[in-house]
């Protein structure tokens, strides 16, 4: 995954090193926003599943909630061993949209400043300018997150969460739409800081690629051979456009019931006993965005309690810390444990249905 | 293997089957066919109860002992007689009454002849015994896995006619035990087969081979049970035939049969009531139902019931014959009818009319029987008016003249009777000066003292009938029953060229301490029935005489001249609930007051059990009923366009949970709508597919979209979508899972249990 032609050319991310790859458009705000009816987000957002499914085999869940995320205004966790399209993923997903796309490659050495921005004594002018960092785009993909320092790590998520970044007293407001992708290495333990949990809270839901299937993989031999297939993709909707998709997004309708359910699950997490640490109340708040988000990408109107369910792993995976206990009893992968974990939570919780059911 | 037993429950149903193919052919030598029902209530109890605790998981060595158990407390239930704690748990005075019932069984199996009636003690041994067989058949087959020897259990009731009838068992039942035999062996059969693809893993072409042999099971299966259930229903008649006696025709219930098998009735170990009444004639009147003046082969013949509209029973014409100067009194007779059932009615001759009856009665203008056309004697209770004929011996001694021509028949002797009947009636009759002097000459003749009265003779010698060749053997033998004395009478006085004929009826009963309106009642019961000859005197007309020694009473112009007291005891005094009518009333009394409770509650113990089946049938049909209902009430709201996607939402699901599907409040709407998209039927074709989508659509809308704006469809837009699925989830369904959820519907228990908050919420342990 080197310097890729086209447009991503001004993007120059080189492994090593700390680089940070600046936004490939000065226009950091997406001006204006174009109304989208639900009726078309579900158009648009099959244009980006094309889009994205044409680089990546196979993958259609982990696409799909990518999406999902993009369109609730969340950022998006993408955590799996090296190789399997991790950043491919993201890549994909930032160039489907015409919006300004900036890549930051972390390493131990990145400094927060490199991120966020830094003021610059002007001689010419004799004061100080802000240089935006890495930050000011629309869509951010940081690579292997977790290699960074904590400070610049948690420079990078005060960000994500505030959505402005301050220096020198200065508020800068990020662009509209922000997203961030970040991608980490579960496996690659050396040399890495794995994210706190209260820093993993900021990610509305975190995805992991898995294997392709043999046939998948067979296909991408074929495809990738010589060139990068995301060589071939163009941005099929405009950054207005996604603003809009993100408002019709917001205006999906979560019934009390919904919201009941989401609730219900999430404090089921807290209370389960394989579980040290359940979800938060930013967790509830988040499922119901990605719920919403995800019944518009469906172009309904309402949210139904199978989003809660489609949703419930990626958006509380990664909040979630089991005890030491359940995973020394089932000596597995945490991921695994906690996946098993949040199915089992759901299989257990009652679905409310609206009080209009009585006939 | 595991201690405890895999179910099998088609196993269970083909040991059922077989055992109650087997029990089917005890239909030759048992009377009706309610005891079959009885002993299928027990049969499927047991076995039923047996499956039913291995899949409870219960100890197989313990299995035996709870069905035991389990057979016990339904006998106390249905022969208990309320002795047992709260009807169930047996007492001391239970087993003091089973014991009573056992013995009472095994006498009235020594006494009745065949097909024997199925008395209250015959039904507890019956109950018993087949109890204890399905419990050994339940241990050979599936406790011990040796489903081959649970046929010889089967075959012991298949064997009993052979010990009492020489014909053995009807072929038919045979046929019918066998094919449940193979059934049983090909069933287990396909069940090992089935384990062994399970345990090989396979699947490919074990199961079109499952399938297949599942078919051929089934139509065993059903040849075995409509085979069985056509015999059973029919076995009555194929035996009447097989003996020769004529058929036992619907025409006489319980009390009453055809004249040649009234031996049968009077030698009942006890008797049913039939009727009582009340009259003011001095005389209590013989009561006769039928007459039979024709006589073809080997027995009398009733004449065919010509019903003729206008003969209505309001008014019935004067006898025949009769001359006014024969002194009469009119009397009336109010009857009440207990027991007997029949569409011929019992009545005082000569009657002049008769009130009170439901239905359209007839009397017969050649006969003067009184028949219906569309009711029976059942519950009847009617007031008959007759006359009271009180001719003088000399008003009969001097008739003569002219038969009318209508008579003349009954002046027909068949072809080939043999000589000793008019050899015999010329040698009583000798010397005799008129046709009144010889017939009584017979009488007494009949009556005297070389005649016994045996109700079993006949039977054991093989003369039981009333035909001309029978009646030579018994004046030979001199033993026999009233069908015999009467027939030997009238063929006797045919010869001698008196008309004569037979009639059937009832004999004026035992009277009792009850008066109302300064009348005696009277009561009659099965053993009453009788035959005796009536004789045709010109001017006088038919005129009954008592040929029978002990029974009845001569009426007085039939009396001998010199004794006026005959030996037979006055009608009013003969207790005639005995074991064995004989001709001695002294001693009657001894078991005749322990055998007058049962008498009672013969018809009791069949009520009873009748109702407790009845009552649980009700029980069984009732959660079926009620969901029908449900589903109609919910259908009704959504055509009324009053209820809307939900309804129909929970219609379909209790539908799905009707059909075998499992559905936890934790599932979603539409994850319960895949998995009914997942039955055989539902998902294969687009029109249901897309009806599932759009009442999954409608519902979730109602639920969980916005209250405003959103278009949600009422009901009779859904119902039509409601239909289509419900009917490819029943079409998709397995027959077995169709009558479930006819019968069982499981959604009414599990939404009961949710209501209830018991349900398991969660798939167990998933």
């Amino acid at each position: 995954m080197n310097a890729f032609p086209g447009r991503w050319v001004s993007e120059s991310a080189v492994a090593g090193t700390s680089t940070v790859g600046m936004a490939s458009r000065s226009a950091i705000d997406v001006d204006g926003e174009t109304d989208v009816a639900l009726a078309d987000v579900q158009g648009a957002a099959l244009a980006i599943m094309r889009n994205v499914e044409s680089v990546i085999d196979g993958k259609h869940s982990a696409v799909q909630i990518a999406l999902t995320v993009l369109l609730a205004e969340g950022h998006l966790l993408i955590e799996d061993v090296p190789g399997v399209g991790k950043t491919m993923l993201a890549k994909a997903l930032a160039k489907s949209v015409d919006c300004s796309v900036s890549r930051i490659q972390f390493t131990p050495d990145l400094l927060p400043s490199d991120v966020t921005g830094v003021s610059i004594y002007n001689q010419a002018e004799r004061r100080f300018e802000f240089k935006p960092g890495a930050i000011f785009a629309n869509i951010v993909i940081g690579d292997e997150i977790n290699r960074a320092s904590p400070k610049t790590q948690s420079a990078l998520l005060e960000c994500m969460e505030e959505r402005q970044v301050t220096v020198d007293g200065h508020s800068y407001p990020l662009a509209r739409p922000f997203a961030v992708v970040a991608t980490q290495n579960p496996i690659e333990m050396e040399g890495t800081y794995a994210l706190p949990e209260a820093q993993r809270d900021r990610f509305m839901a975190r995805i992991s690629m898995g294997y392709p299937d043999p046939a998948s993989e067979l296909s991408m031999l074929d495809s990738r051979d010589l060139t990068s297939p995301l060589a071939r993709i163009d941005a099929v909707v405009t950054g207005a456009q996604l603003r809009g998709m993100m408002s019709a997004a917001r205006s999906v309708f979560a019934s009390g019931a919904v919201k009941e359910y989401a609730v219900a699950v999430v404090r089921a997490t807290r209370d389960d006993r394989d579980l040290r640490l359940g979800a938060s109340p930013r967790a509830t708040l988040q499922l119901i965005r990605a719920a919403k988000a995800q019944a518009a990408l469906h172009g309904r109107e309402y949210v139904l309690p199978d989003d809660i369910d489609s949703l419930a792993v990626a958006v509380l995976g990664h909040r979630l810390v089991p005890t030491t206990r359940a995973l020394g009893h089932r000596s597995q992968d945490s991921a695994l444990l906690i996946e098993e974990t949040v199915r089992r939570i759901l299989a257990a919780t009652p679905v409310p249905t609206g009080s209009q059911g009585r006939l | 293997m595991t201690r405890t037993d895999v179910v099998r429950w088609p196993l269970t149903l083909a040991l059922l089957v077989l055992l109650m193919t087997g029990c089917a052919a005890l239909g030759v030598v048992l009377a009706g066919s309610s005891w079959w029902l009885v002993l299928l209530i027990v049969a499927s109890v047991v076995l039923v109860g047996s499956a039913g605790l291995r899949r409870a998981g219960v100890h197989r060595a313990v299995v035996p002992l709870l069905s035991m158990g389990g057979l016990i407390v339904l006998l106390t239930l249905f022969f208990g007689g309320g002795t047992g704690l709260l009807w169930l748990v047996p007492t001391g005075e239970t087993v003091t009454r089973f014991t009573d019932l056992a013995t009472s069984g095994v006498r009235s199996i020594q006494t009745q002849g065949t097909p024997a009636q199925v008395l209250d003690g015959i039904l507890f041994l019956l109950a018993v015994g087949v109890g204890l067989l399905a419990i050994l058949m339940d241990v050979l087959a599936i406790g011990l896995g040796r489903p081959a020897l649970a046929g010889i259990p089967a075959l012991v009731p298949v064997a009993v006619p052979g010990f009492v009838v020489s014909a053995g068992a009807d072929w038919v039942a045979l046929v019918a035990t066998a094919a449940a035999y193979l059934l049983l062996l090909r069933i287990d059969v396909h069940l090992r087969g089935m384990r062994v693809n399970r345990q090989a893993g396979g699947r490919g072409t074990g199961i079109t081979g499952a399938t297949g042999a599942v078919r051929g099971a089934i139509v065993i299966g059903a040849i075995g049970i409509v085979g069985s259930l056509v015999f059973s229903l029919s076995a009555p008649v194929i035996s009447g035939g097989a003996f020769g006696s004529g058929s036992s025709s619907a025409l006489f219930g319980s009390g009453v049969s055809q004249l040649i098998e009234l031996g049968q009735d009077l030698r009942r170990p006890t008797a049913g009531p039939a009727l009582h009444y009340r009259t003011t004639a001095i005389e209590q009147p013989y009561l006769a139902l039928r007459t039979y003046d024709d006589i073809k082969g080997t027995s009398w013949l009733p004449r065919p019931i010509e019903v003729d509209e206008d003969l209505t029973v309001d008014a019935i014409a004067s006898p025949p014959g009769l001359s006014e100067r024969v002194a009469r009194t009119e009397v009336s007779t109010l009857i009440e009818i207990d027991g007997v059932r029949t569409d011929m009615l019992p009545v005082p001759v000569p009657a002049t009319s008769v009130d009170g009856l439901t239905g359209d009665w007839y009397w017969s203008e050649d006969t003067r029987d009184i028949s219906s056309t569309d009711s029976t004697t059942s519950g009847q209770d009617y007031v008959v008016t007759s006359l009271e004929l009180q001719p003088t011996r000399e008003q009969l001694r001097e008739s003569g003249g002219r038969y009318p021509v209508a008579i003349e028949p009954s002046l027909f002797l068949p072809m080939g009777t043999p000589e000793i009947i008019g050899e015999t009636a010329r040698i009583v009759s000798q010397g005799t000066p008129s046709n009144y002097d010889a017939a009584v000459a017979i009488q007494d003749y009949l009556r005297g003292s070389e005649f016994r009265y045996d109700t079993e003779a006949p039977v054991e010698e093989g003369y039981d009938g009333g035909g001309a060749d029978v009646i030579a053997t018994f004046l030979e033998v001199k033993s026999g029953y009233c069908v015999h004395f009467a027939s030997a009478m009238a063929l006797m006085s045919r010869s001698l060229g008196i008309p004569a004929r037979l009639a059937l009826g009832y004999l004026p009963g035992t009277r009792t301490n009850t008066v109302v309106d300064g009348l005696n009642q009277y009561n009659v019961d099965s053993h009453d029935l009788h035959t005796w000859p009536e004789l045709y005197f010109v001017g006088v007309g038919w005129v009954p005489f008592e040929p029978t020694p002990g029974r009845g009473s001569v009426p007085d112009y039939a009396a001998p001249e010199s004794s006026t007291a005959s030996g037979a005891p006055e009608a009013g005094e003969a207790p005639s609930v005995v074991p064995q009518p004989n001709d001695n009333p002294g001693l009657q009394s001894g078991p005749a007051d322990s055998l007058a409770a049962e008498e009672d509650e013969l018809p009791g113990t069949l009520a009873r059990i009748g109702l407790v089946a009845l009552g649980v049938l009700l029980l069984l049909l009732a959660p079926g009923a009620f969901r029908l209902a449900r589903r109609r009430r919910r259908r009704r709201l959504l055509a009324a366009n009053r209820a809307g996607a939900v309804l129909a939402w929970r219609e379909l699901t209790d539908t799905a949970v009707d059909h075998g599907l499992e559905v936890y409040d934790t599932l979603t709407a539409r994850e319960l709508a895949d998995s009914i998209r997942d039955r055989p039927g539902v998902g294969d074709t687009p029109r249901v597919r897309e009806a599932l989508e759009r009442l999954l659509v409608a519902t979730e809308q109602t639920h969980y979209a916005r209250r405003e704006g959103a278009v949600v469809d009422r009901g009779a837009g859904l119902l039509n979508d409601l239909d289509v699925v419900m009917h490819a989830l029943r079409h998709g369904s397995r027959a077995v899972q169709r009558a479930r959820a006819l019968v069982f519907p499981a959604s009414l228990t599990s939404t009961a249990l949710r209501r209830m908050g018991l349900a398991a919420g969660t798939p167990g342990g998933a």
